[in-house]
């Protein structure tokens, strides 16, 4: 690949790339300066959606909020309830029963297959892989029902309380679950056959967008894309919040930070994720879904900050609290925001069907970069 | 990082204000205050120690606007949270050039707060749209807005924190 390329004066022109474009999977538009094939300058333009979704938080009661932290990353909703409902209690020193963490856990994880499902099909759509996407949606379907069944909703759940969860699991619930992960595992090899030892696929992603141990550094990137490039960093691992000190699982990681790395470390942290799945069954506990909690939770006065890993990266909601109910300010940093910014260092001097190859593997939700 | 003490020691010879925190409480290990004319050379001092930025951002409190930073560590499980005072229609320094991904960080604060970030390459509007630069939407209005002391950690009795919480911290501790 050409990373200089032969640029004579007046030569480059530019061309928009969205905010309606299938491959940025969303409202976003990226103004390219483009010389030929050739990418120049990749600058993302964002705020197509932008919600003010802080100035909502900073509004109302705190319990109130809990729907709108469904609506920024609607692909992977619960992670973000549960940074929400996970800082609520730490400000207010809220007690969360066992049982309604192990739920948490359970319901989360598989949020996460569910999302790595779509972006797997979406991502080989991108490169013209029509195929798995069939596959991959009909396997994240069956999550959907199973989470429909017990949350109320197939995607923008509001589903975890302060103090717990809206409602405990059923049986069947259980059942399904325990089903699913059996025809899940049966399923990683038809990938492998079909997508990963695809000659066309390894050739469209080895080698494109090589992500740094330092640049992912400078620009915080998180989450698959700083796994792929090596890096052994997860929330769930370092700072290990609800209950997932108490399983056993891996951190898959990639080793030269390109493409084709997230697509592995993404598909090898669905297995890990079918794991503490299945050790959350197991060692389920019995007791309360949903603790004591007060109906009007003051914050107290001082600032707090909880992170969580989305299936994107690291999600970080800090607040300031001053007494009342409602918060003074909350912050809400999204993964996908850093993630996405790394795009113009990236993508410089880079062919333009590479470029929609990058921005494929980096999972992008608008709606939560835009907030 | 090469070890705690040596960052934190490397931190104090700054001379910004630095203190441990509750981290069950807070959700961060160590809690920062500067001066404006600090910032880069701690973001320099970050970046040293190999963190990597969480956010920037601010919070609207009387006397002045305080620009925040997180920052934690991809070996270490160590959060810093560092704020820094700027008075209204003063300017800070950025930190775009020493931490990249803050280029939007401080673009999204100038945004929601009219933050002026001094050095910045290209301090348009991100998250609004152009008509709106002025609209600052997370500016508090003079009956909401709130003394420093008010929002301040009182150190009061903690409450119990989350039991599963708790538990998670001892066995990390153990291994």
């Amino acid at each position: 690949m050409k990373s200089e390329t032969n640029t004579q004066q007046n030569q480059s022109f530019t061309l928009n790339m969205g905010p309606q474009h299938p491959s940025t999977h969303g409202v976003l538009q990226v103004i390219l300066e483009m010389d030929g094939e050739y990418v120049l300058d990749p600058q993302p333009v964002l705020g197509y959606i932008h919600r003010m979704h802080e100035k909502m938080g900073e509004s109302r009661p705190c319990r109130k909020f809990l729907p709108n932290t469904g609506r920024m990353d609607y692909v992977c909703a619960l992670p973000f309830n549960h940074g929400y409902v996970g800082l609520i209690e730490r400000a207010a020193g809220i007690e969360v029963p066992p049982r309604a963490e192990y739920i948490r856990v359970i319901t989360s994880e598989l949020n996460r297959v569910a999302s790595h499902l779509l972006w797997l099909g979406a991502f080989l759509l991108d490169l013209g892989a029509f195929t798995p996407i069939m596959y991959s949606f009909d396997d994240r379907e069956q999550i959907l029902d199973i989470l429909e069944e017990i949350t109320g909703s197939r995607l923008t759940y509001c589903y975890f309380r302060p103090g717990g969860v809206y409602q405990d699991i059923s049986d069947k619930f259980i059942e399904g679950t325990r089903a699913f992960i059996k025809r899940m595992r049966s399923r990683f090899s038809i990938y492998e056959k079909l997508v990963a030892t695809n000659i066309i696929f390894i050739k469209r992603a080895e080698g494109v967008g090589v992500i740094s141990p330092d640049m992912a550094r400078r620009y915080g990137v998180t989450g698959p894309l700083l796994r792929g490039s090596g890096i052994s960093y997860d929330i769930r691992k370092q700072e290990p919040y609800s209950v997932y000190s108490d399983f056993d699982f891996d951190v898959p990681v990639g080793e030269n930070g390109d493409s084709l790395d997230r697509y592995k470390v993404r598909v090898q942290e669905m297995e890990q994720s079918l794991r503490i799945i299945e050790q959350a069954l197991d060692k389920l506990p019995e007791g309360p879904y949903l603790g004591k909690a007060p109906k009007k939770i003051k914050l107290p006065p001082g600032d707090s900050s909880f992170s969580v890993e989305a299936a994107r990266g690291e999600l970080a909601y800090y607040l300031v609290g001053d007494g009342s109910e409602i918060p003074y300010r909350l912050k809400i940093r999204v993964p996908s925001y850093s993630n996405l910014s790394v795009l113009p260092e990236l993508g410089r001097g880079i062919l333009l069907a590479d470029l929609v190859t990058i921005m494929g593997s980096f999972d992008l939700v608008i709606p939560e970069i835009d907030r | 990082m090469k070890s705690m003490n040596q960052f934190v020691d490397a931190l104090k010879r700054l001379s910004v204000q630095i203190s441990e925190v509750d981290y069950d409480r807070r959700g961060y290990h160590l809690e920062v205050s500067m001066a404006d004319n600090q910032v880069r050379e701690f973001a320099k001092a970050m970046l040293d120690n190999e963190f990597y930025l969480v956010f920037v951002t601010a919070n609207h409190v009387k006397p002045a606007i305080e620009v925040v930073y997180q920052f934690a560590h991809f070996s270490t499980p160590c959060r810093v949270c560092a704020r820094a005072c700027v008075a209204e229609g003063e300017k800070i320094s950025t930190i775009s050039d020493i931490f990249h991904g803050a280029d939007w960080h401080e673009r999204e604060t100038k945004d929601f707060f009219g933050v002026n970030f001094e050095g910045h390459p290209n301090l348009k509007p991100l998250l609004l749209a152009e008509d709106d630069a002025d609209l600052k939407p997370l500016l508090k209005s003079e009956k909401m807005l709130k003394n420093v002391e008010e929002i301040r950690w009182q150190g009061e009795k903690p409450a119990k924190p989350a039991a599963a919480g708790k538990q998670a911290e001892q066995k990390a501790e153990q291994s």
